[in-house]
Formats: structure tokens, C-alpha cells, sequence
């Protein structure tokens, strides 16, 4: 915690040290927010309404989804049309609370990733946005981790489904295996939410996830403008997605676009473009864990994209209908989830290499830095092969292993600070 | 008028303070211990240099800080990382000798490799922190241990022959336990001493494996004043290397000298 950070929370009055655990969440927003605000102090205006999020997010007092039919998802290879398709709405619980990575502890090994323990520590201790009762937790078989965590007892009674993922994605087997587990999950909805999945109902679904996604696509292509808004932000903005109002969260990243194109037009910059370009890939930052970007961002190099399933690859890519029927809907739902997957859990896996070079050259970028969960042994072994592929073709990357403990940053910032003055 | 630069490279366990002219050449160097006020020491050490040379704070030109304690160094105008600051001062040290391309540097609490480009950039690099077993910190507790000083540990390491004692474990806690067993066997300190090179020697080559290095190597940092150290590196790397006359110096001496070139460049 910086000094300003530190006089931040004198100001606001927040507790450093309260041991229940809302407070412990409430203290990792603030600071996160606070870093955010005196690291950027350029930010633009449509900024505040994503930050605002995360401020209703702990507030006790809210409980906008208290009633409303909740399904909490783990993965971005839960289709989300499906489940608003079904009347209900789908909030995305993996998170970066290092209080709820703790809490986890109780039920996984020391050595488990910390994403997945603190799904568990959210799950366990019943802690969902706005007052959420979900009326199930989506949990896929993507990774062994969230695989085992799912049938773990703990103290919460809210069902857990496993949704059967392949582990491979280019056999005929594989997709048909997918396709069969999405129709299933289309009648474990139904019948969870108590609502058919109609023709028109999905429709609408996709269209409402559609037009979230063309706001994202076009967010995505104005940071090609490198400095035009913070890497940190970026995937501060995207991350609200998880938890929003859909519409709102739509119309809001509307607005924060038409203003950073307006910055463009009239080439207000927020940063200088001198500094090194870093695209980000590995295992995903989700607020508040936003450490690595927040350190690479303080210590002179600008985030400009990442391959993250939090955040760029979770809404990138969109579903293409052909014809609007059950018979052609479905089968392109389950196509989006799985063809351009480029989750570590597949084997093979060549595409993530391919496309993270396709990034690399479109945002012109300097280097990449690969970002490791320690325990997220998908991403610490899928890591060599993408080093060494980077390195071939003449890119310069930095790997770094982190957990979710907010302080002990001088190492990271030493490796950081040497690999970006390797940059310049 | 001679112009003068500094170089202070703050570290876990001891500060090192390069006191250079305008072209380049070493006039003063120093090797004090960090201690817990390390920015006091810090300032210490460097008037103390100064002095010796009869110099003053005001015939400076330019400090940069580097290594662990670089950003709380007030009297330095910039500071850098000291993987940027040991690739510069191991390839200007070396340069009239080897064709450097590797650089492994053993210190107090971590170690590291760092691949430079022909110019002396930094390519690539390697860094160890998560374990106390590969870096100068499990000498010192070894040292502790045997009631031997680190000194002699070069010595000793040559009085063993044959296979040197195998110490296996990869944490420097659990490690002080397999040492202590060993000595209730009844190994010699001699053995054991080679043994903790040579499980440190493993640890820097499976990161140089990962890395992948290339000739020619410079082993720098305090644990290469050890020739026990280097003996068993060479050993686990099946590489020369190679030891600059003050290997603790080598990264202060490259904040010196990035001193030196930023004042040229403005």
C-alpha cells in the first residue's frame, strides 16, 4: 500500500483491520479503488460509473438481486445466453478477494490455486452480489481444481452442476460431447428457473449479449490507441460485466467509448505513448487482484491488452446464427464456447500461441508478460510453451508467478522494472 | 577537472558503493553490511568513500541506486533495477576478456541469470525468490551451523574427495534438517560443505537449463568470492567460468556507469 493509498483510507475512514470478513472485502475494494484513482488521475469520466459498481457491490444495503432468480457461474465456458434465456440471471462469482482466497484455505490444499479458493470462500460463506440466493452454482470441468472443488461439503446448500466440458476441441468426438452436455444444461435451466427456453427468448438473449459485446469490441479497438485509457482500468471496466445489469453495464461502456473517442479526435492522450506496450496473458487478474497491471502501469510500461478469460476472451468473441431455431441457436452457442477457447484445460492448445501473436501485432506491443497463479498448473506448464514460442519469434516476455497477498511487491517490482528497462 | 560518479547498490546483506572518474575507472569501492537502518549505512558508506579519496558529496556529478533499498536512497537521483545494473557492470568489467553472454549472480536472498545481448542489453532473465535454498542466505545458515566462517568454505570444499554428500531438499528450512542428520552419521564438515555447493550448484542449473545460456559465463554477486561455489557450478553447468577480480562490486559498478551515461546523454 502506497503512502497516498494509505492517507486515502485515513480520509475515508475505513477500519485497516476489522475481522469480519465484509470488512476485509470492503478494505480490498477501497484500496483497489483508491490505487486506481490516485495512480490515474486522468481517468476519464465514464470511468466512475464502473468504480461506483464495485463500491454497490459491498454494500451491505444492496440487495437489487435479492429476489430475482440467480444462477452464479464459475467459468467462461458457462453460456450465459442459456441462462438469461431462461428467465434468470447469470453472475460470475470466480473472483480476486485474497479474504475469500483464505477463507478457502479451509478446504483446499496450500498449494491450490488461489482463484479457485476463493470461488469456494465465496460459495462457502454465502457471500453473492446485491443479496443473491442463487438458485445454482455452474461449476464446469474445465480445470481439475474447479472440477474436485465442486464436490467439496461446505457450509452453503445451494446446488453445484457440473458442467461436463471436453478436454479437447478440434475432434469430432469432443464437439459432439459439448454439444450433448449444452442440451443438457439447457434443461437443468429449465428446469432450475422454472421457465422454458423459448425460440424467442433465446433470441433475445443472444441480442442482449450481442450488443454487450459490439460495446466491448469497439472498447477493445479504441485502446489500440495506446494510453488512451489505463490497462488497469480496462480490466476494471470489464470485470464489472461479471456482476452488472447487462443493459446498464451496455449503456454505460457506451458512453465511456463516444468519450474516449472524442479524447482521440481532439488526441488527448492520457498517458505518453513512449512507454513500453505490455499485453498481458496467462491467468487471469479479476478485481480486486488487479496487483500486476496496477505495478506494471506505477512503474512506467502501459497495458494495452490481454488474453485473460476475465476479461478480453470472455466477451470477444459472438455467436453466429444462421437461422433463428432451437436446431440452429443451440449447436452455435455451444460452437462460440468451444471453437475459440484458448483455456490451457485443451490440448492442444496451439491457437492461444497463434492468436496471442495476432494481439501482439495489432496493438503493436513490446512485450508480453505472463502472468501465473501460483497453483494454476495449466498456466505454469502451457507457460514454456508460449515462452518459447514468444522468444522465437523476437518477442520479449516476462513470466511471474503471483498469489492474491495484497503486499511483499518489491521482488515482482524489481523483475517488472528490469524487464521494462529492458524495453526502452 | 575530473568529474565523478557513484553507483550504490543497496542489497539484502550488504551495500556495495563504486565510486568512478569521468572515464569510467574504478577510484573507490567499498563492501559494508546492510544492517537495519540501511539507508543511514548507506549515506555512511558513501561519505566514508568519499572521504578516502578526499572528496566531497559536491564534487559528484551523479548518483544512481540500485539492488533492494534503491527507492528509499535520498541522495541518489535515479534508481534502477539491479538486473539492468548488473548486466551493464559485468559487461563492462569483462569486456577486454570474454565474449559475455551469460551472467549468473548469486546473492543474498535471491539468484538470478541474466542473457545480455552483444551490446551488454538485458535479453533475458531468470530470477529466483520464492527459496532461501539457492541463494547466499543458505551459506550463511550452513556457516552458522558448522561454526565455520563463510571464508574458509572455499578451503574446505577442497579438502573432500570423491562424490560430494547429497542434500536434496529444496527448502533451506527442511535442508538445515538434512544437514543436521547428516552430521549425526558422522559426515565431515568437508563433505557437507561441498554437498551445500553442489545442492545450490543444481538449483542455478536447472534455471539455466530453463533459461537455456550460452558461453560466456560470469559468475558474480558475494557467494562467487567462494571457489568452492565456483568449483561446484562449473561442475553442475559443464561450463568455464568466469570470476571478475570484485564480483560483489560488479552491479554498483554498473549503476556507476549508467550515472555516467545518463549525464552524457543530457
Amino acid at each position: 500500500m502506497t503512502k497516498e493509498v494509505s492517507d486515502k483510507l485515513q480520509e475515508l475512514k475505513i477500519p485497516e483491520l476489522k475481522s469480519s470478513l465484509t470488512s476485509k472485502l470492503k478494505n480490498e475494494v477501497y484500496k483497489a479503488i483508491s490505487e486506481i484513482k490516485t495512480t490515474f488521475q486522468d481517468s476519464p469520466e465514464g470511468m466512475k460509473y464502473f468504480l461506483n459498481r464495485y463500491e454497490d457491490l459491498i454494500d451491505d444495503q444492496n440487495k437489487d438481486y435479492k429476489n430475482k432468480k440467480i444462477i452464479a457461474t464459475n467459468c467462461i465456458y458457462v453460456p450465459e445466453e442459456l441462462i438469461y434465456a431462461s428467465g434468470a440471471i447469470p453472475v460470475r462469482i470466480c473472483n480476486g478477494f485474497y479474504a475469500l482466497d483464505q477463507a478457502g484455505a479451509n478446504y483446499l490444499p496450500a498449494k491450490a490455486c488461489p482463484l479457485v479458493r476463493s470461488t469456494i470462500g465465496m460459495i462457502d460463506n454465502n457471500y453473492y452480489p446485491f443479496g443473491a440466493e442463487p438458485l445454482m452454482v455452474v461449476n464446469p470441468s474445465s480445470c481439475d481444481q474447479k472440477k474436485k472443488m465442486g464436490e467439496i461439503q461446505t457450509k452453503s446448500n445451494i446446488p453445484i452442476y457440473l458442467l461436463e466440458t471436453p478436454p479437447v476441441k478440434d475432434s469430432d468426438d469432443a464437439r459432439e460431447y459439448w454439444l450433448k452436455s449444452i442440451i443438457r444444461f439447457k434443461s437443468i435451466l429449465e428446469k432450475t428457473s422454472r421457465q422454458k427456453i423459448t425460440k424467442s427468448k433465446l433470441k433475445s438473449a443472444i441480442n442482449k449479449i450481442y450488443l454487450a459485446q459490439n460495446e466491448f469490441r469497439r472498447f477493445n479497438n479504441l485502446r489500440k490507441n495506446a494510453g488512451i485509457i489505463s490497462g488497469t482500468e480496462a480490466i476494471t471496466v470489464i470485470n464489472t460485466y461479471f456482476f452488472d445489469d447487462i443493459e446498464s453495464w451496455t449503456t454505460h461502456l457506451n458512453l465511456l467509448n463516444n468519450e474516449l473517442e472524442k479524447k482521440i479526435q481532439i488526441k488527448k492522450q492520457l498517458n505518453s505513448t513512449d512507454k513500453p506496450r505490455i499485453i498481458l496473458t496467462g491467468s487471469p487478474s479479476i478485481f480486486p487482484n488487479i496487483k500486476i497491471p496496477l505495478l506494471i502501469e506505477k512503474h512506467g510500461g502501459i497495458v494495452v491488452n490481454d488474453d485473460f478469460c476475465s476479461s478480453t476472451r470472455f466477451l470477444y468473441d459472438t455467436i453466429a446464427v444462421d437461422e433463428w431455431n432451437m436446431y440452429d441457436m443451440i449447436p452455435a452457442i455451444a460452437e462460440r464456447y468451444l471453437k475459440p477457447s484458448t483455456c490451457p484445460n485443451l490440448s492442444p492448445n496451439k491457437d492461444r500461441g497463434r492468436k496471442l501473436i495476432e494481439t501482439i501485432k495489432e496493438f503493436n506491443a513490446n512485450g508480453v508478460v505472463y502472468q501465473s497463479l501460483a497453483g494454476c498448473h495449466l498456466f505454469e506448464i502451457e507457460s514454456l510453451n508460449i515462452i518459447s514460442l514468444l522468444r522465437q519469434s523476437g518477442i520479449p516476455v516476462l513470466y511471474i508467478e503471483v498469489d492474491y497477498s495484497p503486499e511483499n511487491t518489491g521482488q515482482i517490482i524489481t523483475r517488472l522494472e528490469a524487464f521494462l528497462e529492458s524495453l526502452t | 577537472m575530473m568529474e565523478y560518479f557513484i553507483g550504490i547498490d543497496i542489497g539484502s546483506s550488504s551495500i556495495k558503493t563504486v565510486l568512478i572518474d569521468q572515464n569510467a575507472s574504478i577510484v573507490n569501492f567499498s563492501v559494508v553490511p546492510t544492517g537495519y537502518s540501511f539507508n543511514k549505512n548507506s549515506e555512511n558508506a558513501l561519505l566514508q568513500l568519499l572521504s578516502e579519496r578526499d572528496l566531497k558529496i559536491s564534487d559528484i556529478k551523479s548518483i544512481v541506486s540500485t539492488g533492494y533499498g534503491r527507492k528509499l536512497f535520498k541522495l541518489a537521483q535515479k534508481n534502477i533495477s539491479e538486473i539492468t545494473a548488473n548486466a551493464k557492470g559485468a559487461y563492462i568489467i569483462s569486456k577486454l576478456k570474454i565474449k559475455l553472454k551469460t551472467i549468473i549472480n548469486i546473492g543474498g536472498q535471491d539468484s538470478k541469470i541474466i542473457i545480455i545481448d552483444d551490446s551488454g542489453k538485458v535479453q533475458n532473465f531468470f530470477m529466483n525468490d520464492k527459496c532461501a535454498a539457492g541463494t547466499g542466505r543458505f551459506l550463511e545458515m550452513v556457516s552458522r551451523n558448522l561454526e565455520i566462517d563463510i571464508e574458509n568454505f572455499g578451503n574446505i570444499h577442497f579438502q573432500h574427495h570423491g562424490t560430494p554428500l547429497s542434500i536434496n531438499n529444496t527448502c533451506a528450512v527442511f535442508a538445515e534438517s538434512e544437514i543436521i542428520s547428516l552430521l549425526a552419521e558422522g559426515h565431515n564438515k568437508s563433505g557437507i560443505i561441498s554437498g551445500v555447493h553442489h545442492s545450490i550448484a543444481k538449483r542455478i542449473s536447472i534455471m539455466a537449463n530453463r533459461i537455456g545460456i550460452e558461453d560466456s559465463v560470469l559468475f558474480d554477486g558475494g557467494t562467487a568470492l567462494n571457489k568452492g561455489m565456483v568449483a561446484a557450478l562449473e561442475d553442475e553447468l559443464l561450463k568455464k567460468i568466469y570470476v571478475p577480480e570484485h564480483p560483489q562490486i560488479t552491479t554498483a559498478l554498473g549503476a556507476a556507469i549508467i550515472a555516467k551515461e545518463n549525464d552524457e546523454s543530457n
